[in-house]
């Protein structure tokens, strides 16, 4: 079992050696749903620390702005940043590893196991609610979660407001780290693809009506690719901000600059800017679903990255994130992958 | 500045107007902003279609050209030394190709017109957006290096050495020679075959310019067309040449005894050995995987008897590094596993060999001085099979190419069997004959008429030991009716494969080969002694079955191909390469994992090109998820205009 | 009576092989349906995802990339990794639902006139009854 206030007695001591250039972890917030992330940098304010199925966010988005704001100081503090990581998240670390983004050095991961629960899913919850606004919850033996609303006090069991990534996961703790905290077991849902089968199982027709469902609703707030751990580029492709453009590129190449998604919120536009974002995460995202959780129009984005992910895991036998040494996906090849579709 | 391309569509007599309305393709593309001039012509590729083009460009200040023509493999090259001719860069000329990929193909005039103009406009955009190109120039090391010494290799050697260039020479084994100097007697000439190749092997080891190194393997290749570096292991043969008076005492003392390679495993040899008496450097090599020991020393016969103290256990492997310019690869061949062709009792039964062990039995150096003996009891065999496409000619279960050498071997094998034992008989199954050659067929006529040999067109369907006897069960499809045959011997013309170790050679070097592991030369017409790879040639049986004369010839081919890299100051390189956008690059590494020449690495973070290894293959720009790498005039950015041109209304 | 539907083709091929193999079926006079227009590539493993998807935003019917048999490949590897990639684009594609006849890959060698010949007929037929691709085709 993870306990808090060994957890804080660690960030505690590392903040008062000055291991760590500052902490990212969870704090709670005005939702009493969602914990929020905090950064904690002095060692007194380690009590803001908490860890609950609240904790859903992933926090290694923010080493990706910390490098960015490291880049641009004069003098940056090269000490490492502490960064509290579920299984998930550390599958995260290790795709940035891999890619070479940060380096080992960059980081302190302090790793959470989620041991036999998971975190929440607030739709979920919003939907047991049916509109009432939760103003406490408190969590029973971790196997039910009591929430208290202004008129009542209703209990329910975790199962059935995880989140679905929760319920499919197969290694629910970190599998890289420095500290942990909680056990190592592998989880093995029997059906790690379960979610899938139902849009699987649609006719050509039937798929595509509900994609073209799902995604006419897009406004392209790229709130998925904010929020996204992968999504680091410095100019997406599909946006294009002319980073590109360099002392030898033309007035006209200029005004030029290729747009392969127009920035329209229409279907054809909105289908390209998914597939591309899918491919373009295909062994690299590690299904924190942070992309189909922000979603402000409810797309089921995590369908379109989890479908590749289980193409990865039975064409090419791949897995994103369990090892930062390994090749990535699309630059690497065996000479037995399948090729049963070419003619 | 805007663009001013001109269009230029040919008619090729008829090839092209025939199917395609030329004057249409002209005008319409004429309507595009970036053209300022466009017209048709019967033959562009002639003397004045050239000049007119010449005098287009510079009437009408075109600053870039399409020609509409054939495919681009053909006369790129002529239009843009035409385009260069007028004064402007060569990168700015590009075909399009309206003859095989459309004229040639359609009969609707007016459905191929269409097509004509999408493909014809699809090149205009693209020469838009075309970059002014210098060639990448590099220096040349004045060295080659061939690897393998046998026939292939030698003659290679000996053509550059001869054209005064240096030249190293690698063979693996003890001495260099190769299969050809296993052989007796060749076809179809009958000349002895040492008698034609020790003069040569002598010429290699006196020539001034030729370094040669063999019980030596290439590690390693690095480097780029006129700058390679090769790393090279020299084995220790623990015997100095220069002192070995080749006495033969350390033979005579040393207890071990193996099979002889050069025999075929025919006869044996001890742990210290000379090949063949004519090796070349005649010297003695310890065969350390063979010899009891040496740390500690748990023999040392050999080094006790030798006076001159030729033997030192001291020696160790050495790397040599060499730098050279160009390469000329004749890796060679072996013939085909003995275990897989186990269903013709090869490798069980002692009196079934394959046609080189026959090729000893026959040499007068050979292990029976020339006799035709049984191995299993050193009689005169009196009834001899051979078989041919053994492993050849067999997509099912083996190799679907042809040998292209058993026919002919076969019939001098059973021609000189004839010879040794006149009262014999000579029984030869075949699938067909192929004697296509100078003086082939005229060898095999002989045989078959001077010297009796029957020949049976048919498959030999089970082989067996039978009271000393081979029993051969086959047909002769031609009679129609089943044969058996109680040999004394049966002689095999097992397919020629790659060398063993070839592939995995193919692989460190980066060279492709192909479906059955042969070296994949550049193009199988107009370049068959070229690799892929530029500075590296091929010659030998390692590109593909082949025989002496056709050995030598392209031997001959790829040195004059590798000089003239070596007689050039400077290589030009195709500008065509890589280039990273700085700004965009997150130093993921990806390019450099994909790039199959090592022309990328990472410096601060950032992909960096090494252009002269840089082959234009465009895999990290679509493998880099940032768009941050293209390559130079077939960018991204000119393959979507392409599109949309190619996609029309 | 209305036309017949013309399926527009846009088909990516390697310059060393499907390109040189389809200059063969012209060099031998095969004859194909006119539908297809080639855009020349270096290789296979050059053809980015975002290739396929803008040819089919910007109206095309099918779209095919052909590039060098296993082991055959001019820049010895690139259409390994083409393979690769372009099996994930199959996937995805046929996932949300656009006909899956619309995309092809197929292996064609510089001695194989013949064969891309007869790709192209086969996708021209299969391509005929689905009608035009509207699915992921930007409005005008």
């Amino acid at each position: 079992m993870v306990n808090l206030e060994e957890i804080k007695k660690e960030a505690k001591k590392i903040l008062e050696e000055g291991k760590v250039k500052y902490i990212i972890g969870y704090a709670k917030s005005s939702n009493a749903l969602m914990a929020a992330p905090t950064f904690v940098k002095k060692p007194e304010d380690i009590d803001k620390l908490i860890w609950d199925p609240t904790c859903f966010q992933n926090l290694v988005k923010f080493l990706i702005d910390e490098k960015r704001k490291k880049a641009r100081e004069k003098e940056p503090d090269t000490r490492p940043i502490g960064i509290f990581v579920k299984g998930c998240d550390s599958r995260a670390i290790n795709v940035l590893l891999q890619e070479k983004f940060i380096t080992r050095e960059d980081v302190y991961i302090m790793g959470l196991s989620c041991e036999d629960v998971g975190v929440l899913d607030k739709k979920k919850i919003f939907k047991k609610l049916k509109g009432e606004k939760p103003e406490k919850i408190e969590f029973d033996q971790r196997k039910n979660i009591v929430i208290s609303t202004k008129e009542k006090t209703i209990k329910i069991p975790l199962k059935e407001i995880l989140a679905e990534r929760c319920l499919e996961c197969t290694s629910s703790f970190p599998v890289i780290s420095d500290v942990f905290w909680g056990d190592r077991n592998n989880r093995s849902p029997k059906e790690p693809f379960k979610c899938l089968e139902q849009i699987e199982s649609l006719s050509q027709e039937e798929k595509w009506d509900f994609w073209q469902q799902q995604l006419s609703k897009c406004i392209r707030c790229y709130a998925c690719r904010s929020v996204c751990p992968m999504c680091y580029c410095d100019e997406c492709v599909v946006d294009s901000i002319n980073l590109a453009i360099t002392a030898d590129t033309t007035a006209e190449e200029k005004a030029q600059k290729i747009k392969w998604i127009e920035k329209s919120p229409e279907s054809s536009e909105n289908f390209g800017y998914h597939l591309v974002r899918a491919m373009h995460l295909a062994g690299r995202c590690i299904d924190c679903s942070e992309c189909e959780r922000v979603c402000p129009v409810d797309i089921p984005i995590r369908f379109l990255n989890k479908k590749l992910e289980k193409v990865t895991k039975e064409l090419f036998d791949y897995k994103a994130g369990l090892d930062p040494e390994q090749p990535s996906l699309v630059s690497s090849f065996k000479d037995e992958d399948p090729e049963d579709f070419i003619r | 500045m805007k663009k001013r391309t001109g269009v230029f569509v040919c008619h090729c007599g008829i090839n092209i107007a025939g199917t395609v309305d030329v004057k249409n393709v002209a005008e319409e593309l004429m309507k595009h902003s970036n053209v300022a001039h466009s017209e048709d012509y019967v033959y562009m590729c002639s003397d004045p279609g050239q000049k007119l083009i010449e005098n287009s460009i510079k009437e009408h200040s075109l600053d870039s050209v399409v020609i509409a023509c054939c495919s681009p493999n053909l006369h790129e090259t002529t239009f843009r030394n035409c385009a260069k001719a007028a004064g402007i860069n060569e990168f700015q000329c590009e075909i399009a190709n309206i003859r095989e990929q459309c004229s040639w193909v359609h009969k609707d005039k007016l459905k191929a017109t269409e097509k004509a103009k999408k493909i014809t406009h699809s090149t205009v955009e693209r020469v838009v957006k075309n970059k002014s190109l210098e060639p990448i120039s590099i220096p040349v090391t004045r060295r080659g290096l061939v690897i393998g010494g046998g026939i292939a290799g030698i003659q290679a050697a000996l053509d550059m050495a001869n054209s005064g260039y240096e030249v190293v020479l690698v063979e693996k084994s003890p001495s260099i020679g190769g299969h050809m100097i296993q052989l007796s007697e060749t076809f179809p000439t009958l000349d002895c075959s040492q008698c034609i190749l020790t003069p040569k092997m002598v010429e290699v080891s006196k020539h001034p310019k030729i370094k040669l190194l063999t019980y030596s393997e290439v590690q390693e290749i690095t480097g780029y067309v006129g700058n390679f570096k090769a790393k090279i292991l020299k084995k220790p043969t623990y015997v100095d040449p220069t002192k070995c008076t080749l006495c033969d005492e350390c033979i005579d003392v040393c207890p071990i005894v193996v099979p002889n390679e050069f025999d075929l495993g025919l006869t044996g040899r001890k742990a210290i050995y000379i090949p063949f008496p004519q090796a070349i450097p005649a010297t003695f090599t310890l065969d350390i995987a063979n010899c009891p020991g040496l740390l500690p020393i748990a023999c040392g016969k050999c080094m006790d008897v030798c006076e001159p103290e030729a033997i030192n256990y001291d020696m160790k492997p050495e790397i040599i590094e060499e730098e050279i310019g160009s390469i000329v690869l004749a890796t060679g061949y072996d013939l085909y596993d003995k275990e897989n062709m186990k269903e013709y009792g090869y490798g069980k039964y002692a009196d079934v060999l394959d046609g080189l062990q026959f090729e000893r039995l026959l040499s007068a150096s050979g292990p029976t001085m020339g006799e035709v003996l049984r191995p299993s009891d050193h009689k005169v065999p009196k009834e001899v099979v051979f078989i041919q496409c053994v492993g050849s000619r067999d997509p099912e279960l083996h190799c679907a190419y042809c040998s292209k050498i058993c026919c002919m071997y076969t019939a001098k094998h059973a021609m000189l069997y004839k010879h040794h034992v006149p009262d014999g008989q000579a029984y030869i199954f075949y699938i067909d004959i192929r004697s296509g050659g100078k003086d082939y067929e005229e060898f095999v006529q002989r045989a078959k008429e001077e010297d009796g040999l029957v020949y049976l067109r048919g498959k030999v369907s089970k082989i067996f030991e039978e009271n000393g006897k081979i029993t051969v069960w086959g047909a002769d499809t031609l009679a129609g009716k089943d044969i058996e045959i109680n040999a004394d011997m049966v002689v095999l013309a097992t397919a020629m494969r790659p060398a063993k170790g070839a592939e995995e050679f193919a692989k460190k070097l980066k060279i492709s080969l192909d479906k059955d592991g042969f070296l994949s030369e550049a193009h199988p017409k107009l370049k068959p002694v070229e690799s892929v790879t530029s500075g590296l040639f091929f010659a030998g049986a390692a590109q593909a079955p082949k025989d002496i004369p056709e050995a030598v010839a392209q031997a001959s081919g790829a040195a004059s191909k590798a000089i003239i890299i070596l007689s050039q100051d400077q290589l030009f390189h195709s500008p065509m390469v890589a280039k990273v956008s700085l700004n965009l690059c997150t130093g993921c590494g990806m390019c450099v994992d994909v790039c199959p020449y090592d022309s990328l690495s990472l410096k601060d973070n950032k992909a960096e090109v090494n252009e002269v290894l840089c082959e234009g293959c465009g895999t990290c720009s679509a493998t880099c998820l940032r768009a941050a790498i293209e390559v130079k005039n077939i960018t991204p950015v000119q393959i979507y205009e392409m599109i949309d041109a190619s996609v029309g209304g | 009576m209305a036309e017949e539907f013309e399926p527009k083709i846009i088909a990516f091929l390697c310059k060393w092989c499907s390109s040189a193999g389809s200059d063969l079926a012209g060099v031998s006079r095969m004859k194909y349906p006119p539908n297809v227009v080639p855009i020349t590539v270096m290789c296979s493993g050059s053809v980015s995802p975002l290739y396929i998807f803008n040819a089919f935003q910007k109206g095309a019917d099918g779209v095919l990339v052909s590039g060098c048999h296993p082991g055959d490949c001019h820049y010895i590897q690139g259409n390994f990794y083409a393979r690769r990639r372009i099996a994930l684009v199959k996937e995805l594609i046929e996932y949300i639902g656009l006909e899956p006849q619309r995309f092809k890959m197929s292996w064609v060698s510089a001695a194989e006139g013949k064969k891309y010949t007869q790709i192209i007929q086969e996708f021209v037929q299969e391509l005929k009854p689905l009608g035009p691709q509207k699915k992921l085709r930007r409005e005008k």
